[in-house]
């Protein structure tokens, strides 16, 4: 007798306990619950951008008239005839603005100390291309 | 110079020139866009696309535009002075893994695979294979001019985005010693560089490097995770690889993702091992970085028949010389394939390549150097040679990679 109650005993824990399982995966409106997901922390895998120090700009001219505007070609292939056909254009529309054309020797990423000494010195502005 | 000028730039490359100007100190840099490309077209179709043609972006004529950025007066905006302080954000993050893998997606910190979510217990756990202190400054990178910024990482850093990457912990001094070059894996270049590695001594057994059958190949847990840690690294800590800014490959190159990592198959060549040949002892553990276009099979050229009776080392020159200067030639040999060539005479990397090197019928000098696009000068006209992979056949590759400077390992344990 003790042995039966105690079988009926577990049985109905065990019928209990499945049901409190299906309990967790199926919802009061019958549809599925998605696992609850633990949060975590992780690390910030980024490097560290330089700091930024703002730079003065030239002051703009005024005027084209008189002005000396160089055409700084930095070495891409077919930046010369692209800066032509634009100093073409600035002699047709600025004809008292005078156009040169130079070549940087420092090519896209160096500096032409000498080229950018001679602007310094006798151009009003320039063109500087070409970023391709 | 202080004098007003307008840089000439592709409108495809705006957002890179914006954030350029940026990191040179002049945000309201007056930058003239216009549509591209210019090479290799004739003056009257630069004339109509470009001089008579509208920015792209505002849609008002180009040279009107032009004009007006040399004589329309500085704003306020464009005369502020000061700093610009940035930083890299927090440094953790919270949610639950599906929320972080989004947010890491969305961040751009990834490839767009799903990546190991970097956990402190994680990066300690890597950051155990190193004696380095984890704030030491591992190196410095741009993504490969200055087209764009020099960022500046950690060894904590590189542990972190080893971790994202899959690697082991016993790997990271390898991926430690490729941080260390500030070489980028990820080049900005519109040609669609890439990057790959070779990597030479005991370590290739320690860690367990493929150099057997499919050793250039991405299925070796080591090689594969070694090379994406390298990527990711580029990515984040170099900040590489963001299509529009950093990453502006024309085509692109899908050798981008986790590049080319090449254990050389020391036990089974026939020459000397490449960190030999570069003065380091044998069985010291090196690792080479590389740059250039990438390999693929000597039998997508011409000269590479197969017959009977192959005659390798004349098929290795006479592919060399339809290789372009740029990156040189890089010829990825076989066992097989090395064997034949020292069984024809040539027991030494250096006796092949000077043969290979020296043109048909005299001992006139290579022709120099050619400049690349854009002038600046290229190193080229070398031959390096590297043995990998298995003995199941007589197959090879070449391409055009050109070796860096190689990094002793061991310094990085």
């Amino acid at each position: 007798m003790k042995l039966r109650v105690m079988v009926i005993t577990l049985l109905c824990a065990g019928l209990f306990c499945g049901l409190q399982g299906a309990g967790n995966q199926v919802s009061a409106q019958g549809e599925k619950a998605a696992p609850v997901e633990q949060k975590i922390t992780v690390l910030n895998p980024l490097g560290t951008p330089p700091p930024v120090a703002l730079k003065a700009m030239a002051e703009r001219l005024n005027t084209l008239d008189g002005k000396t505007i160089y055409f700084v070609n930095t070495g891409y292939i077919g930046t010369d005839r692209l800066m032509s056909v634009m100093m073409d254009w600035f002699k047709a529309n600025y004809p008292k603005a005078n156009v040169e054309y130079k070549v940087s020797k420092g090519g896209m990423t160096g500096v032409d100390k000498a080229l950018w000494a001679e602007i310094g010195e006798k151009a009003d502005a320039a063109i500087l291309g070409l970023g391709h | 110079m202080k004098k007003p000028a307008v840089p000439l730039l592709i409108y495809d490359f705006a957002q890179q020139g914006s954030e350029v100007a940026i990191s040179k100190g002049m945000p309201g840099l007056r930058i003239q866009y216009f549509r591209g490309p210019v090479w290799a077209k004739t003056p009257d179709q630069l004339r109509k696309q470009i001089v008579d043609g509208n920015n792209p972006i505002t849609k008002r004529p180009v040279m009107q535009e032009l004009v007006e950025k040399l004589t329309q007066p500085l704003t306020a905006e464009e005369k502020k002075m000061g700093e610009i302080k940035r930083d890299k954000g927090p440094a953790t993050f919270t949610g639950t893994p599906r929320e972080l893998q989004k947010m890491f997606l969305e961040k751009r910190f990834t490839d767009f695979l799903p990546v190991i979510l970097p956990t402190e217990d994680l990066v300690d756990e890597m950051l155990k294979a190193t004696s380095h202190k984890p704030d030491e400054v591992l190196g410095k990178m741009n993504p490969g001019s200055e087209a764009g910024e020099t960022w500046t990482y950690t060894v904590k850093d590189a542990a972190i985005n080893a971790v994202m990457a899959g690697a082991k912990p016993e790997y990271f001094p390898v991926i430690l010693a490729l941080g260390s070059t500030g070489m980028t894996a990820v080049n900005v270049s519109d040609n669609g560089f890439m990057a790959g590695a070779v990597i030479n001594g005991s370590i290739r057994d320690e860690i367990g490097l493929n150099y057997e059958i499919g050793a250039v190949g991405p299925y070796a847990h080591a090689n594969t995770t070694i090379g994406r840690a390298w990527h990711l690294l580029s990515i984040n800590g170099g900040n590489c690889g963001k299509v529009g800014t950093t990453y502006m490959g024309t085509i692109g190159n899908a050798m981008n993702l986790i590049g080319i990592i090449i254990a050389e198959n020391e036990r089974d060549s026939p020459f000397q091992p490449l960190s030999v040949r570069r003065g380091f002892k044998p069985g010291e553990s090196i690792v080479t970085p590389f740059i250039g276009w990438g390999i693929l099979s000597a039998k997508n050229w011409k000269a590479n028949v197969w017959g009977p009776n192959m005659d390798y080392p004349k098929i290795a020159k006479d592919i060399y010389n339809t290789q372009d200067m740029m990156f040189g030639t890089c010829i990825v040999l076989s066992p097989p394939i090395a064997n034949f060539i020292k069984d024809a005479g040539y027991d030494t990397v250096e006796k092949f390549t000077q043969w290979v090197t020296t043109p048909e019928g005299g001992a006139a000098a290579p022709a120099p150097a050619p400049k690349g696009p854009g002038g600046f000068g290229m190193p080229g006209g070398n031959v390096t040679v590297v043995v990998t992979g298995g003995s199941n056949n007589n197959y090879w590759s070449i391409g055009g990679m050109r070796p860096s400077q190689s990094v002793q390992i061991d310094k990085w344990r």
